[in-house]
């Protein structure tokens, strides 16, 4: 074992370089990452007020007890999971649908692409703003126009249901364009010929779809549905923006309850202890995921 | 797909595209349009389709007053100097991984599970410890956070560029005597220029848009972009001609960057899965 570890620590050693390339990105990582998770752990077994002159109180698995028994905090967890599989479900279709229009090969939809990216690349925050401005209840364009198509007036955010949908709506404005990416490139990818092969055979498109097409394109379609899973269960700046969690509870995410009840409530350590839940879901999440993508690539 | 598509269906695609393009495109449309105009026109309902251009609203965002082009340069420093330590970092770990498969399957796994945290949680006690170290609100505190957000990305990604460079290509130039340094600077850096400066311009939009963070580890002097957006929302009032010009601004450089380098930037996002 000693023996090893000096091979290692062996500098001159040529076989040890590829070692040493890793190591920066892999210690930097772990500094920014393991230390600060055994410290959430220390910090969510107190009382933790953000300015430092206060005392902190030890509590053990206190507000842990606490938490499970806090109607908000489940509320919240609902919601997250709510908003999660709405969303999602949401974007896949629609950027599957998308994603077929795109795929058929001709000039219009080349210059069409690059437009539907643009979402994706803009801050969040603008998404945010912009669509806050257009829920507008009296200056919103779209009560306008709702109005003259005869539909009358929405109150976009003022209702617990409608605020949940107009969020939604604007993270499927966000976020349907990376499904879509996604989605395409295996569309893209597929290989013609048993396409072709089923079409002489008198296979109709949709049975195409389903038994040629859509097993070739179903590990990248699972990649798709799964990164925006993960990404959802983070959402925190759409809400902040448009909805602040309410009203009555009703966008009132876990990303969001975490940020208000540590930076606006002073309670660190409450707020630690709700991210050691999340991160646990989270770690089961990221473990389905990466079991899929390690599947994936052993396959190639 | 490729099969022959009826009159109909022609039709129906045709107009579905257009509709999707609407409801896309019709937000940043607005958000440009909005502000071009000034307060009386943005306040008039209905809403006005044809107006006077104003650049009222660019006038005082550019202004000293709103200190908005501050936190721009902000947003530019911070998001160039996390684009190049992550570079640094990232490079020489892709390397090694696509040549010496170094830690395997599992390593690349683990920065991919770095991905997954969300970054609220990282955000507390790191917060702890910075104000510790007296690093919040500073220049350096959000370049070296994103490095959480972006290495694991950015390895994926030049990672992804360096497997399609066949090997027998380092190989031959072993042979012909060439070192290691020679072929990593001679070789692979020049194959894959095109891939180096996408995940540069990917790690720098994606710390240009970062909001949560930026907003908890900057109070003053260090605020970026977004955080200065979100803060024209004030409690009396929501300001939206100095919004939407700040929006406006913030989102330019992030568009201009997609049009020069779209191809390649659709595979950071998916972390290399998109060829």
């Amino acid at each position: 074992m000693s023996n090893k570890l000096t091979k290692i620590l062996d500098i001159k050693r040529v076989k040890n370089y590829p070692l040493y390339m890793v190591i920066p990105a892999v210690f930097i990582l772990l500094l920014l990452t393991i230390y600060p998770f055994i410290y959430l752990i220390f910090v969510s077994s107190h009382i933790w007020p953000i300015s430092p002159t206060l005392p902190r109180i030890f509590l053990g698995f206190g507000q842990f007890t606490y938490l499970l028994q806090d109607p908000t905090f489940i509320e919240s967890l609902q919601v997250t999971i709510k908003l999660m599989v709405v969303g999602v479900t949401i974007q896949i279709a629609l950027g599957t649908l998308l994603a077929i229009l795109l795929s058929t090969k001709t000039r219009v939809t080349s210059y069409f692409t690059l437009p539907f990216m643009i979402p994706v690349f803009i801050s969040p925050v603008v998404v945010g703003l912009i669509w806050k401005f257009m829920f507008n209840y009296d200056l919103g364009i779209l009560n306008y126009l709702f109005e003259i198509v005869g539909i009358g007036a929405v109150n976009w955010l003022g209702t617990p249901q409608n605020a949940f949908w107009s969020v939604v709506i604007i993270d499927t404005w966000q976020w349907t364009p990376f499904t879509t990416l996604i989605i395409k490139a295996g569309l893209d990818s597929v290989d013609p010929t048993p396409v072709e092969a089923a079409t002489v055979d008198g296979a109709s498109r949709f049975q195409i779809f389903r038994h040629v097409t859509f097993p070739s394109i179903a590990p990248i379609f699972t990649v798709a549905l799964l990164f925006r899973t993960l990404d959802a269960f983070k959402a925190f700046d759409i809400i902040y923006i448009v909805t602040r969690g309410g009203p009555g509870g009703s966008t009132y995410v876990l990303g969001y309850n975490i940020w208000k009840t540590a930076f606006y409530q002073n309670q660190l350590g409450l707020a630690a202890a709700m991210s050691v839940i999340m991160i646990i879901i989270a770690t089961v999440l990221a473990f389905i995921l990466v079991r899929i993508m390690k599947g994936l690539l052993e396959r190639e | 797909m490729i099969g022959r598509i009826s009159r109909t269906e022609l039709i129906l695609r045709v107009s579905l595209l257009v509709i999707f393009f609407l409801f896309f495109m019709f937000p940043i449309y607005w958000m440009v349009v909005t502000s071009l105009k000034n307060t009386v026109d943005i306040f008039a309902i209905p809403p006005k389709w044809f107006f006077s251009i104003s650049f009222e609203n660019y006038w005082y965002i550019m202004s000293d007053d709103s200190g908005f082009l501050k936190k721009i340069l902000n947003s530019a420093i911070a998001s160039t100097l996390n684009a190049l330590f992550t570079l640094l970092l990232a490079f020489p770990a892709a390397y090694s991984m696509s040549r010496y498969k170094t830690g395997g399957i599992n390593l690349l796994m683990w920065f991919l599970s770095i991905r997954m945290i969300p970054p609220i949680v990282g955000a507390i006690p790191l917060f702890i410890i910075f104000s510790k170290l007296g690093l919040v609100d500073t220049f350096i505190a959000l370049p070296i956070l994103y490095i959480i957000i972006n290495l694991p990305f950015a390895i994926w990604m030049i990672k992804s560029f360096m497997d399609e460079i066949p090997k027998e290509i380092d190989e031959s130039a072993y042979v012909e005597g060439c070192s290691t340094t020679g072929v990593i600077f001679k070789i692979i850096v020049p194959l894959i220029r095109p891939g180096i400066f996408a995940t540069l311009v990917f790690c720098f939009i994606m710390s240009w848009n970062e909001f949560l963070i930026a907003y908890i580890f900057t109070r003053k002097e260090a605020i970026t972009a977004p955080v200065g957006v979100a803060r024209f929302i004030t409690e009396r009032q929501i300001l939206w001609g100095y919004i939407t010009a700040g929006a406006t601004l913030a989102s330019i450089l992030p568009m201009i960057l997609l049009i020069i380098f779209q191809k390649n930037l659709v595979r950071g996002l998916t972390l290399g899965a998109v060829k």
